[in-house]
């Protein structure tokens, strides 16, 4: 697999250079609209949690006598928008790339990995407004470079997912809408918009539900490492990144098993 | 030794299913099932074909034939149901010129995102670069979004990107009719340098001269099936042949139900009511030869007696030129008056016309050459093909000899 991505790399990135190079093109703010539409709902989650529910976010790292819930809040939905970003731009590219996958041959996977780069960039500017804002609180810690494998890891298991449904898509039009809906529920059952502590004073088949939620994994870790600056017991960030992996090894093998018709398919 | 293939298809067959109500939905899926109604179509089968590397080869059949399917079986875009293929090194196919072009972006971006769909490693697509832009001709262009292009200069990108990507198989399908004259020329030229550098080219197209031009060998296909395999101009020559034979049928049964002579222009003293193309022996044909003696027999019923008509027959070539005017008067001969039903025959003997499809438009004048009597145009459609199976360059042989001195 892995020397399979490497000799394709060129491909891929000659389909990123396209996406990256045509998604703003149109538009005058251009990468700055990337940012507009986490930034609003930022703005009105915080606003309606944290003063109408008078959610309470845990302690700051840095000062245990205060909290932020916007930067809990940004922490989380950083995350969980990198899995379904990644999830949601993956399952429609062999769609939107039909024509060409009808008449050439190559390989598919290649336009859903270099799509799945630009909404890497997106991420990356995210996390650069997430950095200003701890910066601006004054919540540092090196406990922040833990953030890198988690990460990493959140996106393998995202585009994982993401790869295994495109083909389920590409054959039933109808599955991105049922995913949508699908993620849409796993937001609320991911400790995004409260902390953890407060799902396990309700009923127990809901904290099992968020607790086995994978994304719940991925998120909490990086409310420790980013928010709480506290180290993980040591078996966390290497379990979430094999996880990770097998996901997306996972799909991808799915993927190359089920899209050898493909051009007929589509 | 004997030349080693490039491409090699061992019993290829390539089945579709057809589902007289394809559930296309999950939801349909799920509530209704499998399908059942599902309907086997063999789009190919049982094809053996071997192309020797260097070689250029040709497919020809009717719409529908499969031969599109065999390219994309050729390319990988689809797999065959059973048999083998095998190709040796890199397949590249002009099926579709310009299908991975981004609107958005530049001609010169789209050369590189092209290219590298084709396999191109970044060095390779940068010294070809200039090449292609260059080839294409639109070098003031290439730095425009190709959005603002017209479908012309789409196509030639396309077809420079393609071309250029040195491939060991090409395949064409149906683009040579690309551009405008001189691009097709350049075009034209440019797959002879391929075959002269020993690449493989296979080709499907209508244009059955152009193949027989082009092509070393040429395998017929027939509603899936190969129908003959061998050098281009015989079965060409079959081919031709059989849809020849189909045409007259077709033809006989349109003129049995057409009788248009009321809607014709003229006075209408006389009306020609039947032509035929005829052999020496004044047997009935559908196709001549150059060189050969044939007649043109056209019936004519006069309503009342005439003095002297004009019997003028126009040879019309399929590219829409004149190629000559036929005339008794020019000839010198007067029918003098003529009554009730007559046959003209106008025999050429040493038929100069070369091969291609003509058309004959009948018109009659009166002996002053100033009434029109009658106008039949499209009265006769015919194809002329050469005995020697060789391509003439225009539409009439000229008698001449040769000298060296």
């Amino acid at each position: 697999m892995i020397r399979e991505l490497y000799r394709q790399r060129a491909l891929v990135a000659a389909f990123a250079n396209r996406d990256f190079a045509t998604r703003y093109r149109s538009s005058v703010l251009g990468w700055a609209w990337s940012l507009l539409q986490p930034l609003a709902t930022l703005l009105v989650y915080a606003a309606v949690f944290s003063l109408v529910f008078r959610i309470q976010a845990p302690p700051l790292g840095s000062d245990p006598e205060r909290t932020n819930f916007a930067a809990f809040l940004f922490t989380g939905m950083v995350t969980f928008n990198l899995f379904s970003g990644l999830l949601m731009l993956s399952m429609t590219q062999l769609k939107s790339n039909g024509e060409l996958l009808r008449k050439v041959h190559f390989p598919a996977w290649t336009p859903i990995l270099g799509a799945s780069m630009v909404q890497l960039v997106q991420v990356a500017l995210e996390i650069v407004v997430l950095i200003a804002m701890y910066l601006f609180i004054g919540n540092i810690g090196i406990t922040w470079l833990l953030a890198v494998p988690v990460l990493i890891a959140t996106a393998f298991f995202g585009q994982g997912i993401g790869l295994m449904l495109s083909v389920v898509n590409a054959r039933y039009g109808d599955v991105q809408y049922i995913v949508q809906v699908i993620l849409q529920a796993l937001y609320f059952l991911t400790p995004i918009l409260y902390p953890l502590t407060l799902v396990e004073g309700t009923a127990d088949w809901l904290a099992t539900m968020v607790k086995a939620n994978p994304l719940t994994w991925f998120v909490e870790t990086m409310h420790q490492v980013m928010y709480s600056l506290v180290v993980p017991q040591w078996w966390v960030i290497p379990g979430l990144l094999v996880f990770g992996f097998t996901v997306f090894w996972a799909g991808f093998t799915i993927f190359n098993r089920s899209s050898e018709d493909i051009g007929e398919l589509l | 030794m004997s030349v080693p293939y490039a491409v090699e298809l061992e019993g290829v067959g390539k089945r579709f299913l057809r589902h007289a109500d394809r559930r296309n939905t999950l939801k349909e899926r799920i509530v209704r099932g499998r399908s059942r109604t599902t309907q086997d179509f063999w789009a190919v089968k049982d094809v053996n074909v071997q192309i020797p590397q260097g070689s250029v080869y040709g497919l020809i059949g009717h719409n529908g034939s499969g031969k599109s399917t065999l390219l994309k079986l050729i390319t990988g875009i689809y797999r065959p149901t059973e048999g083998r293929i095998s190709a040796q090194g890199r397949v590249a196919a002009l099926i579709e010129l310009g299908a991975g072009f981004h609107p958005d972006m530049t001609g010169r971006e789209n050369i590189r995102l092209n290219g590298s769909i084709l396999g191109l490693s970044k060095a390779e697509i940068e010294s070809a670069m200039e090449t292609i832009i260059d080839f294409s001709g639109l070098r003031d262009f290439i730095d425009d979004p190709v959005k603002h292009y017209s479908s012309g200069m789409y196509v030639r990108l396309g077809f420079s990107v393609a071309v250029h990507m040195k491939p060991d198989v090409l395949l064409v399908d149906e683009v040579l009719a690309v551009g405008d004259e001189e691009f097709q020329r350049k075009c034209f030229d440019h797959l002879y340098t391929l075959r002269r550098q020993g690449r493989t080219i296979v080709v499907v197209s209508h244009g059955l001269g152009q193949l027989e031009g082009l092509c070393d060998e040429v395998a017929w296909l027939d509603h899936g099936t190969v129908q003959e395999i061998g050098p281009a101009t015989e079965v060409i020559g079959s081919y031709l042949h059989q849809v020849n034979t189909e045409e007259a049928k077709a033809n006989a049964d349109i003129a049995a139900t057409r009788d248009d002579t009321t809607m014709r222009a003229g006075s209408g003293t006389i009306r020609s009511t039947g032509v035929r193309l005829v052999d020496e022996a004044q047997n009935p044909i559908n196709h001549t030869e150059t060189g050969t003696t044939f007649g043109i027999e056209v019936d004519l019923h006069c309503y009342e007696e005439v003095l002297g008509p004009n019997v003028r027959l126009a040879f019309q070539h399929e590219t829409g030129a004149l190629v000559t005017m036929m005339s008794n008067h020019r000839h010198g001969f007067d029918f003098g008056h003529i009554d009730g039903e007559r046959m003209v025959t106008a025999l050429l003997t040493d038929n100069p016309l070369l091969p291609g499809r003509y058309r004959v438009h009948i018109d009659i004048f009166d002996h002053t050459g100033s009434v029109l009597i009658d106008n039949w145009d499209d009265a006769l459609e015919f194809t002329v093909r050469s005995p020697r199976g060789e391509i003439g360059q225009g539409f009439v042989e000229l008698p001449y000899t040769y000298e060296i001195t």
